[in-house]
């Protein structure tokens, strides 16, 4: 039964997949629609070997940038979080700019930082993060938050130390709501290097997977344009399936019956 | 001095919002006797033992522990536990650190807690679930984690707040039986809060019939304690005369309930 169920849980996905691909490519041949247009995915995959190699590299770079904004947003969230949960006071004084920093669409002032940041790197690190950073640190902050009270009256019965009630109670009961909001930063991580590279427009040895899309539209080589996509997906997928199975080995026996 | 574990002078407990919890109560707790605390849902037995927790302030009056204040408590010989109506469990640690944590927030070193955790797993019987994880045990189970959680302190003065009220009858009488024979034991001070009746009438050497609105103390019934108490206690002409008595008790209380909300 459990074993059937995994394996309908990878088998369906797949043949829906490969159903929309086989589709996708009789509608090209049947018609014969111009790869220029609309490439078959026979297509995309010729691109995808040919320009391996430049695409691979353009992959590293970006995946870099989200590997790193996604440091720094788990750092830096987690660190802002704990500021905010020490006091009514200073929540009410910063909680605003977190906001702010949240509704602010961050391409509006991604030209703004890359202009004002020297190195390339660090300005499309700061994009990513700013992109990120937010749900770590509203789900961490309410994690600590959502302490069980009776638990919280018993160590507080046994005097317990803040030290203590850290690191014995608030800590384990936020670790739930950090991990959610780690599998949503880390494909925002994502988005934002892309978006950031996209801005910036760098090329040369850093360019990113989103400077290929851009260079594959001024070439027209549309195929190639469909690739680097590809790879965007792929890498977006392998992210949220890392910190899924991350989520799994820590959260498993909190959740288990039987 | 001597023997009194608790004692309660003219205690009352109005809540932040207005609600009064609790009308002044008297009350004094001597060494080894077992407790119960009965009444209709909203006659602040929880409150009154969250006072004895000093989880709660009394508004008016004063609560004394072993004849001092709650400072005290938690030195040897003056140990407090209390046994939540829920099992309060951390779900992210295995049941014999959930056993062990509050040694560790009392500050007793490592070696000597783990060494305690067993004894105090066996004496619910649960020595064979210790690297269980909370969410694998059953309700029942969990309670009996949350009672050596209590037990493993050698606590004076054990507080259990409707500890059984989730569970079958069946499971809850075996409970009662061992309550019943690791007090005796150990001569713990017990106060027990129940909603049923054959609890009380089973456990406890004083019962504590409680009013409502203002919550308050309706009467006091004393149970021999030196009777025996297994399943022919259950069964005796005694055990039924008890429960008798006891009713008669709560349908007094109910009766006043009724008379203050329909005047
Ligand atoms: N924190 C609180 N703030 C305001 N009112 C409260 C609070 N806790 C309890 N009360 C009120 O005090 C009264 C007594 O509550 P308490 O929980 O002690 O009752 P109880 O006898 O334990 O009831 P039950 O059998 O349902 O558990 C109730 O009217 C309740 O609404
Ligand atoms: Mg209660």
């Amino acid at each position: 039964m459990m074993k059937s169920s995994r394996l309908f849980t990878v088998a369906a996905p797949v043949a829906v997949g490969t159903l929309f691909l086989l589709v996708w490519q009789i509608i090209c041949r049947v018609w014969a629609i111009p790869p220029y247009l609309m490439p078959a995915p026979t297509d995309i995959g010729a691109s995808l070997i040919t320009n391996g190699p430049v695409l691979l590299h353009a992959l590293r770079s970006t995946l870099l940038v989200t590997l790193i904004a996604l440091g720094v947003s788990v750092v830096v969230g987690i660190l802002i979080a704990f500021l905010l949960v020490q006091s009514r006071l200073i929540e009410r004084s910063l909680m605003p700019y977190v906001i702010i920093l949240q509704v602010t669409p961050i391409v509006a002032i991604a030209p703004l930082i890359i202009i004002l940041v020297k190195t390339t790197l660090m300005a499309l690190v700061i994009c990513a993060t700013l992109i990120a950073i937010f749900p770590i640190i509203s789900n961490t902050l309410q994690g600590l938050r959502s302490v069980d009270p009776g638990l919280e009256s018993f160590f507080r019965m046994h005097k317990a130390s803040r030290l203590q009630l850290l690191l014995r109670l608030r800590i384990p009961t936020a670790i739930p709501m950090f991990m959610a909001g780690l599998r949503i930063s880390s494909g925002l991580a994502l988005v934002g290097a892309v978006v950031a590279e996209f801005v910036a427009g760098t090329g040369g040895n850093s360019a990113g997977l989103a400077y290929e899309i851009l260079q594959s539209g001024f070439q027209m080589d549309i195929p190639r344009m469909f690739a680097a996509l590809a790879l965007i997906t792929l890498a977006g997928l392998a992210l949220f399936a890392a910190t899924a199975i991350l989520e799994q080995l820590i959260l498993r026996r909190w959740h288990e019956h039987g | 001095m001597t023997t009194e574990t608790v004692s309660l002078r003219a205690v009352e407990k109005v809540f932040p919002n207005g609600v009064r919890g609790l009308a002044p109560v008297d009350l004094s707790v001597r060494r080894g006797e077992l407790i119960t605390l009965i009444g209709p849902s909203g006659c602040g037995k929880s409150t009154l033992l969250k006072l004895i927790a000093n989880l709660h302030a009394p508004s008016t009056g004063s609560v004394s522990w072993w004849g001092g204040n709650f400072s005290s408590v938690g030195t040897e010989g003056r140990r407090l536990s209390f046994v939540f109506q829920d099992p309060t469990l951390m779900p992210w640690s295995n049941v014999a650190t959930n056993v062990r944590l509050p040694l560790d927030l009392d500050g007793v070193p490592r070696v000597e807690a783990e060494a305690r955790v067993m004894p105090a797993l066996e004496q619910v019987g649960l020595s064979h679930a210790a690297g269980r994880f909370p969410a694998q045990l059953s309700g029942g189970m969990r309670m009996r984690v949350s009672i050596a959680r209590a037990l493993v302190t050698k606590p004076d003065l054990l507080l259990m707040d409707e500890p059984f009220g989730a569970l079958d009858e069946f499971t809850r009488n075996k409970l009662d039986e061992d309550m019943a024979e690791l007090c005796k034991r150990d001569g713990l001070t017990t106060i027990f809060v129940t909603h049923s009746l054959y609890e009380a009438a089973f456990l406890s050497s004083r019962v504590i019939v409680m009013a409502a609105g203002p919550g308050r103390i309706h009467a006091e019934y004393l149970i021999e304690p030196s009777m025996p108490r297994d399943e022919n206690f259950r069964l005796s002409d005694e055990f039924s005369r008890i429960c008798r008595d006891l009713n008669a008790l709560l349908t007094e209380v109910s009766h006043l309930n009724g008379q203050k909300e329909s005047a």
